[in-house]
């Protein structure tokens, strides 16, 4: 009886852990594989793209927007006359016969034909009810305003996964809030393929991209853009860029450069073409330099505007160099105001010597010159200040009026916007907040990033370069009646070890209305070849596009 | 001995009620997933109109556009303008 009992209970034990290993298999260590199997018997899982977040300029526009398009795609082997198929598809296609019949030929169920198709090519093949072909939507980056700004939103490109990638400018900067992130949904239906109401998931996980709501006018940028081209073009020069600021904020109201290429195209564009050279290249900035220079010798109480110059009387020598005016004249006895009007190189290199060369890194540090401004756009680049006991003293005589040292555009503009904002240096920003897709807006505050001179100083500057815009070389170009603070340049560009006579970086940087400026704008003109000087160049259009904005912001002359 | 088969008579009605009354639920929402697809579609129809009126608008309101169409009709830039209110001076001479 016992043994009998025990073997029937042996025997039942075993079955217990033999079905107890069995469910532990199926449950645990292929869990996972059969709830994906489970899943695909009632239904399929698809992933969601997150909707791109749109870039709007200060306006509500969207400069960077999302147009519908469409994925064409085949399966072969529903196609019968694959040749005349082919050619029916190849002229609204844009595609050779050949590509497409060999895509015909293929022995798959899927292949894709063409992506970014347009609406209007989609409603010409659909009515045709050619067999095997589909369509699946898609979305691609549309931006409306085409070149205008390119250089400043970048483009949106693929990624080594296929995915949709920002590069360059905004697009490359802000790519993550713009991207937002994909979801999954599970579409589960029943057997004849009918979605099941109270079973279906729609975006879960999903997340659509944030919008950027930018500083950027369009109108001012339109402006800008057209007035640099033609400016360009009528200085035979090989390119140019410039910025309008809003030097109160740092807001960057508008940025340009040329030559540019169409974000919509980017592809057909060679790469060079891509960055920004406003962020991404250095140059010596030559005269537009001198107010930096002047002001930090204001600032330190080394100079006043009616101090006169001692050593402007002829060239100045130093190491071995000669340190000439760009005229070839001088004016013995200059005072602060005069060196500034007539841009006098040994003028400047006596407010150097003056200066020294602690201060002038000193002040260099806290204008930001060597640093980085911490401008919202990818790909900005910073040209690192020489060590102390690197500096000789013809480096010093150059620096002071802005010759040896290699600086960006927006570090200029950032380190002037103290000149016109009482002293205070903002940081450049493009974007003026982030809005999700839930409608809630982050506004990004204005920053300071330091005070290099006082207020006071900066009005007395102010007031030397509204003197240099009405008495200087390029007070021909003016508009009349406003008061505009401003100084040209005309940098020479160093080529292997020794500087190119005839080919100049033209510029020009100022602000008005001078008494409480509205905004800050730096024009250089790359290489004109129908003049070398600033003040027949750039000064030019700097002055077309004031008056613009001048006109635009419905501010009327004041003298 | 009557209670219990009126207990299960009024069960039983339960039962047969509960049913009848799930088999119209049931067929009264058999439909819905068809309703559902045509709602989704016609939600995708809109949405696609949407974006292809806003794409219109975007591509006719740009400024790249306007001012080329401006240029053909003939417009031309204003060179001068006209300032009603001219902002009088801080301090006045006597």
């Amino acid at each position: 009886m016992s043994w009998r009992y025990r073997f029937t209970l042996l025997i039942f034990l075993s079955l217990f852990i033999l079905v107890l290993t069995r469910l532990f298999y199926w449950q645990v260590v292929r869990a996972s594989e059969l709830a994906v199997l489970g899943k695909d018997q009632y239904g399929r899982q698809m992933t969601l793209t997150a909707t791109r977040g749109e870039i709007k300029t200060s306006d509500g526009f969207e400069i960077a927007a999302n147009k519908l398009s469409y994925l064409v795609f085949t399966n072969p082997k529903e196609i019968k006359d694959k040749k005349q198929q082919a050619e029916q598809m190849s002229p609204l296609l844009e595609m050779d016969e050949a590509s497409l019949s060999a895509l015909f030929t293929l022995d798959r169920f899927w292949v894709p034909l063409k992506r970014g198709v347009e609406n209007k090519v989609k409603d010409k093949i659909e009515p045709l009810k050619l067999p095997g072909i589909g369509f699946e939507d898609q979305t691609v980056r549309f931006y409306p305003e085409a070149s205008l700004a390119a250089k400043l939103l970048g483009f949106v490109g693929k990624d080594e996964n296929g995915e949709d990638k920002g590069y360059f400018g905004l697009e490359g900067y802000y790519d993550r809030q713009l991207r937002g992130k994909a979801g999954l949904a599970m579409v589960i239906h029943d057997a004849s393929g009918r979605p099941i109401l109270s079973k279906m998931s729609d975006d879960f996980g999903k997340i659509d991209g944030r919008d950027l709501i930018l500083h950027v006018d369009r109108t001012i940028q339109f402006m800008l853009d057209s007035e640099l081209k033609k400016g360009i073009e009528e200085y035979g020069a090989a390119g140019g860029m410039a910025a309008v600021m809003n030097p109160k904020t740092g807001g960057i109201l508008a940025l340009s450069s040329f030559p540019t290429y169409d974000p919509r195209h980017y592809q057909e564009y060679t790469d060079t073409l891509y960055k920004n050279p406003f962020i991404t290249d250095t140059y010596e900035p030559g005269s537009t330099f001198k107010p930096i220079i002047m002001s930090s010798a204001l600032d330190a109480g080394l100079v006043r505007p009616d101090t006169q110059c001692t050593s402007c009387d002829g060239p100045v020598s130093i190491g071995g160099y000669e340190i000439q005016t760009w005229n070839g004249k001088y004016n013995p006895n200059s005072t602060m105001i005069d060196v500034i009007q007539h841009s006098d190189n040994t003028g400047m290199v006596f407010v150097g010597r003056l200066l020294g060369l602690d201060r002038m890194i000193s002040y260099f540090q806290k204008f930001g010159i060597g640093e980085m401004t911490g401008i919202d756009l990818q790909g900005e680049v910073v040209a690192n200040m020489r060590p102390k006991e690197d500096w000789y003293p013809i480096d010093l005589a150059t620096a002071s009026f802005g010759q040896g040292i290699t600086i960006t555009p927006i570090e200029l503009l950032t380190a002037f916007s103290a000149i016109a904002n009482d002293g205070h240096r903002m940081e450049p920003h493009v974007v003026q907040s982030i809005q999700t897709p839930d409608g809630q807006k982050r506004e990004i505050s204005p920053k300071v990033l330091g005070s290099p001179i006082s207020s006071k100083t900066a009005k007395v500057m102010t007031e030397m370069l509204v003197n240099a815009v009405d008495n200087g070389e390029a007070k021909w170009a003016k508009p009349k009646g406003y008061r505009i603070a401003g100084k040209t340049g005309t940098a020479q560009i160093p080529v292997a070890g020794h500087y190119d006579a005839n080919k100049t970086i033209a510029s020009f940087i100022g602000f008005a209305p001078a008494d409480d400026p509205k905004f800050l704008m730096l024009v250089v003109i790359d290489r004109p070849s129908t003049s070398i000087y600033g003040a027949e160049t750039a000064a030019p259009v700097f002055f077309r596009v004031a008056k613009k904005i001048l006109t635009y912001y419905g501010i009327p002359p004041s003298e | 001995m009557k209670r219990p088969v009126f207990l299960i008579i009024v069960i039983l009605l339960i039962i047969v009620a509960l049913a009848v009354v799930r088999v119209g639920f049931e067929n009264s929402i058999s439909t819905t997933g068809i309703e559902l697809v045509n709602l989704q579609s016609q939600i995708k129809t809109y949405k696609k109109q949407n974006a292809l009126l806003k794409e219109q608008y975007l591509e006719t309101s740009s400024l790249t556009n306007l001012s080329s169409k401006a240029k053909k009709l003939g417009y031309v830039e204003s060179k001068s303008q006209l300032y009603l209110s001219i902002p009088l001076p801080l301090a006045l001479k006597q």
